[in-house]
């Protein structure tokens, strides 16, 4: 079963830089995908549920704190999507930017049902916690993209990210810990840094 | 003085001390501070995720829900795979699960003593070194496992990905790559619905090689990389 290559190891272009260039290619697709859902090609739905499904039900499940209520707020999203296709424009935002928007306001939706329904049952005092869940959930959105987007950068960025973000390592301490130049380590923070921002702002910052 | 360095701007933003140049630049520029400000705005949130954020796929037959109250009938090759879910796994890992694979990753494991105690513990059975779990590159939307086993004849590696679909024109290989992934060991292929075994060359040192890759090959006679990943993962001891 074994290749015939074990015998030697192989060396080949460092993944680091081969995933930017998956990364291009997920780009474009993703803009195909958006340009076609909104041109009512149903297929782009069903790429669109395999792109960011995972997206608008993490967003609904840490914003809900309910697996059952989360998927069925997925289900919504994607329904009501289809269904509004006519307002989406691919011109002034992205796909996923539009479906999250869409999951915000489903989330509130969701919100605002249990507290009628808290009320209903003069059980006032049991939706006081569950308002505070839904105060916090604007920051969801942009805590699962980052965490998404994390887990896309290649290395040795996204190590140098982890040590930095997540120990608090100095530049200085991580350059000598993964013995790599003081000036390629700080780059690598600020490229990464850039890369999350924007991520922020294309998938993030819909209305 | 010039405007800032963005490469200063981005370690001041993660909370390292400015240098004097850069601290009296700030005072008087709008422009770096805001620069620096949209960075530390990133940095902050970034550092208040968990694991919990990590994007996990919905349960199985949402899709078939959404398809079903749309009324749309898809052809099974656009139908969508859900990843294999994280939650499903019962565990919630906090963001320390970070730090650890960031550290493991820097120091080097300790594999190696594990792969020892195997051999000189050989009982006839197949004991487990080292395990992986296999993530999705991009949005390839596939997971899976992989692991090492020390065995009578040698160390093997185990590979299953679940749900793999048919390349065109095509095949999936295995490979083994340093931590930092700059050089990679071809293992053999993957059959889509099939779990494979495959024997490491003697000699070869797990913890050079801790990185467990499956990329999507062509029949080009090309026998490097072809730098399209399904999925990938570190073995951890």
């Amino acid at each position: 079963m074994s290749h015939t290559e074990t015998a030697a190891p192989t060396t080949t272009g460092p993944l680091s830089m081969t995933r930017s260039w998956e990364r291009q290619v997920r780009e474009d697709g993703d803009e195909a995908i958006a340009a076609a859902f909104a041109a009512g090609d149903d297929q782009a739905l069903a790429h669109a549920y395999q792109r960011w499904s995972a997206l608008v039900y993490t967003t609904a499940l840490r914003s809900t704190g309910n697996e059952s209520d989360a998927a069925d707020i997925s289900q919504a999203v994607f329904v009501s999507a289809w269904r509004g296709r006519q307002g989406f424009d691919p011109t002034r935002g992205s796909l996923p930017a539009w479906l999250l928007g869409i999951t915000r306001r489903r989330v509130a939706d969701h919100w605002e049902e249990r507290t009628r329904d808290s009320k209903r049952v003069a059980a006032v005092a049991a939706s006081e916690p569950e308002e505070a869940t839904a105060a916090s959930a604007e920051g969801v959105v942009d805590r699962v993209l980052l965490a998404d987007e994390l887990e896309r950068l290649g290395e040795p960025q996204r190590r140098i990210i982890e040590l930095a973000f997540f120990q608090d390592l100095t530049h200085g301490q991580i350059a000598s810990l993964l013995d790599l130049p003081l000036g390629t380590v700080k780059s690598h923070i600020r490229r990464s840094l850039d890369r999350l921002r924007t991520r922020l702002e294309v998938d993030g910052a819909a209305l | 003085m010039p405007h800032c360095d963005e490469d200063e701007l981005s370690v001041i933003a993660l909370g390292e001390p400015a240098r004097p140049e850069d601290e009296q630049h700030l005072q008087g520029c709008a422009r770096c501070q805001s620069r620096l400000d949209q960075m530390t705005a990133v940095v902050a949130s970034a550092r208040s995720i968990t694991d919990a954020d990590r994007p996990v796929a919905p349960p199985l037959g949402t899709w078939d829900a959404i398809a079903d109250e749309l009324g749309l009938t898809l052809p099974a090759d656009v139908t969508p795979i859900s990843r294999g879910t994280r939650h499903s796994r019962g565990t919630r890992r906090g963001a320390a699960t970070w730090l650890i694979a960031g550290a493991a990753a820097a120091v080097g494991i300790a594999i190696g003593a594990v792969v020892t105690a195997g051999i000189t513990g050989g009982t006839g059975s197949a004991d487990l070194v080292a395990t992986a779990e296999l993530d999705p590159i991009d949005d390839s939307g596939y997971v899976g496992t992989a692991s090492v086993e020390q065995t009578d004849s040698g160390a093997v590696l185990r590979v299953t990905v679940p749900a793999l679909p048919a390349v065109e024109d095509g095949y999936y290989e295995v490979w083994m790559a340093s931590p930092d992934t700059t050089t990679m060991v071809a293992i053999g292929t993957l059959n889509p619905g099939q779990e494979a075994t495959f024997p490491l060359p003697a000699g070869m040192a797990v913890t050079d090689f801790p990185v467990v890759d499956v990329s999507v090959e062509h029949f080009d006679g090309d026998a490097g990389h072809s730098a399209v990943s399904v999925v990938r993962g570190q073995l951890q001891a």
